[in-house]
């Protein structure tokens, strides 16, 4: 049971590399944070950091309250999973889960009750005599989370331990961390480069690039309204369509001259980015309330199944469109399409990526939440 | 395609042949010879021969300095195996730590392989000269007195301590590359475990060195055996009486120095078999325990 507060966290390596440049964060009790990013973005550094593997260049980190910065690892009573798990090659399952427990001197039959307890928690009853290498990867992964777990530590953190699974197996070991966090109720931080793993697991998701926090909410939150368009192309699959334009009187202006009506606040002529997900383009029909349509081109389709992802042109426009339309959809290669780009759900970002606001736009939201 | 490869039955054979040859020629023709030899008892010129059935090995395993060289060797070879290990792992570990000129520490600590034998016989020969040494000068003002000429234990020592400096090397490079090859985050894991660094060693870095180490054992128990024999031969050729004659010292000495072919062959006979023996052992009782 414990809450984490990062404050101003900067980590700035001797070669003069700055891996962070100033975190600040505050982890909820029982909660499971997911932070998120490209490679390079300073996520792992923020878990070493957190777990005292590396050390902090300003700033201050608080477990409970109580400032941790020059609490060694083993002080810190926290437990963290490994991507390729780290588990003892040497020692059997037992052996490696009890390890942590004998090197604080855990009586024996404590320690043999616990073992037990975990292994039956996770399913590895039958596996504990086995050395790591005689076990498949998601048993791997289940021992390096019976590692964790036994010590029931404060803080859980997870250094992208799904990557080195095959898909099948990561949809199925993340419900099972999910699960396992939830009934254990112990605080997480868990990093990944999945945005998929990312949206489903966390309970409030932290977007980091270039050793900045972009923003951080509820994975909704973020999908619904990303502040910058890098959270924006981030989040989401497939990522969201940016047409660039040109801001004008009562909206912005296409490439190729047409107008989409919106209550964007921005000076006219500047140079802007209007964000669309494919799932929230529609062809157009005369109720919808939209703030443009737009005549495409189809020109390839992929079938998902449930859904068809036609990759469109618009006539002046170099980038794709990519629409997600139903998988019953009857459309064709070369097929024209009119496209209505509902208001609701158009994002404009500024030439810096920063989210452009747009009156009433919050009012509404709020309202259509209700 | 599959052209150049169709002589595959004898393109291995042909490529195998250089080593095959040095193999046969110096290895197997050599020992088939030593252990016919050993059958036999020949006069001092080598001019006529006679059967003699087991009269050598009866004559060698009755000489009680036989036992006392199998006895030298097993203490040497002990002392100097564990030795050159122990010392070699230490630095080892302490050059895996260096961040700033760790090559210039590695290259000089590798240096003394490429000494040859006898000339790392040669200078500790010198260290310890009694009359003219640093080392033995320097035990003297500290009231030891050392002469490995006269004293027989002083003597051991210092072929100990040559050949242990000797090996060192070789054993410092195996255990830096397995030392390097052990996964940084096992360690990490093990940090935030809670194992401190005592433990941490003891408990992963070692289990995960030990394939390495025992690879180690074998091969100084044989260097001690057969290869210490440059050093030996300069330091203190089997002196004094005998106090450092190992078992590959006393094949020479009662073959080449003393003339007698037979015994020098059942000797090198008996040699071969206990190393394979002991091998045997090791790989048997050791590695089932270093495998993971």
């Amino acid at each position: 049971m414990a809450t984490l507060r990062l404050d101003g966290i900067r980590k700035r390596y001797p070669n003069g590399m700055t891996a962070l440049h100033g975190i600040d964060l505050s982890v909820a009790d029982g909660e499971l944070i997911v932070v998120v990013g490209p490679s390079g973005c300073g996520k792992s550094t923020l878990l070493r950091i957190l777990a005292g593997l590396e050390p902090i260049t300003a700033g201050e980190l608080a477990i409970n309250g109580r400032r941790v910065n020059e609490l060694e690892p083993a002080a810190r009573d926290i437990a963290m999973v490994f991507q390729n798990y780290a588990l003892y090659p040497h020692m059997s399952v037992a052996g490696n889960m009890a390890y942590a427990l004998k090197n604080r001197g855990t009586p024996k039959d404590e320690i043999r009750r616990r073992v037990a307890n975990t292994a039956a928690l996770l399913g590895l009853d039958d596996l504990l005599e086995r050395r790591p290498r005689q076990l498949s990867g998601g048993q791997r992964q289940r021992v390096a989370m019976g590692r964790a777990i036994i010590r029931e530590p404060q803080v859980f953190l997870f250094d992208e331990p799904l990557s080195n699974l095959d898909a099948k197996l990561r949809v199925q070991m993340r419900l099972e961390i999910r699960r396992l966090q939830k009934r254990l109720g112990i605080t997480s931080v868990y990093v990944t480069h999945d945005q998929v793993e990312a949206m489903t697991l966390a309970d409030r998701l932290v977007v980091m690039n270039g050793g900045h926090v972009e923003q951080c909410g509820t994975p909704m939150a973020l999908y619904a309204r990303p502040a910058t368009r890098f959270v924006a192309s981030f989040l989401g699959s497939p990522a969201m369509n940016f047409l660039p334009v040109t801001a004008h009187a009562g909206g912005v202006v296409l490439p190729n001259g047409a107008q989409v009506a919106l209550p964007a606040i921005l000076p006219e002529g500047d140079a802007a980015t209007l964000g669309i997900r494919p799932e929230h383009l529609v062809e157009a029909t005369a109720s919808e309330e939209a703030a443009a349509t737009l005549d495409v081109t189809v020109e390839m389709l992929e079938p998902l199944g449930a859904d068809t992802l036609a990759y469109t042109r618009l006539p002046g426009v170099e980038t794709w469109l990519v629409v997600r339309l139903d998988g019953a959809h009857a459309a064709r290669e070369g097929q024209r399409l009119s496209l209505a780009l509902p208001v609701a759900h158009c994002h404009v970002f500024d030439a810096r990526g920063a989210r452009v606001p747009m009156t009433g736009r919050e009012d509404a939201e709020a309202l259509a939440a209700q | 395609m599959s052209a150049p490869f169709q002589h595959h039955r004898v393109t291995p054979w042909l490529l195998m042949a250089p080593q095959l040859a040095i193999v046969l020629v110096f290895f197997f023709w050599p020992s088939l010879q030593a252990i016919e030899q050993a059958f036999y008892v020949e006069d001092a010129f080598g001019l006529s021969r006679e059967f003699a059935g087991l009269a050598n090995f009866q004559a060698v395993l009755s000489d009680a300095t036989y036992y006392q060289a199998l006895g030298t060797t097993l203490v040497f070879s002990l002392a100097v195996a564990l030795g050159a290990m122990s010392i070699a792992l230490g630095l080892a570990v302490m050059a895996d730590r260096v961040v700033r000129g760790a090559r210039g520490y590695r290259t000089l600590l590798i240096w003394p392989y490429a000494v040859a034998p006898a000339v790392a016989g040669v200078l500790w020969l010198f260290l310890f000269d009694p009359t003219l040494g640093l080392v033995s000068g320097a035990l003297g003002h500290l009231g030891i007195a050392w002469d490995h000429k006269l004293d027989g234990a002083q003597a051991l020592a210092l072929v100990i301590m040559a050949s242990i400096w000797k090996q060192m090397s070789y054993n410092f490079v195996f255990f830096l590359a397995a030392l390097q090859a052990v996964p940084k985050s096992l360690l990490e894991a093990a940090v935030i475990d809670r194992a401190g660094p005592w433990r941490r060693f003891w408990t992963i870095t070692f289990p995960l060195l030990s394939p390495t180490a025992f690879f180690l054992l074998v091969m100084n128990c044989v260097y001690a055996f057969f290869e210490t024999f440059g050093t030996i031969d300069t330091v203190t050729a089997g002196g004094p009486g005998g106090a450092t004659t190992t078992l590959v010292y006393k094949v020479y000495q009662d073959g080449f120095v003393g003339q007698d072919m037979g015994a020098s062959a059942a000797q090198s006979v008996l040699l071969m078999a206990l190393v394979g023996g002991l091998t045997w052992v090791q790989f048997r009782y050791l590695e089932r325990r270093v495998q993971y």
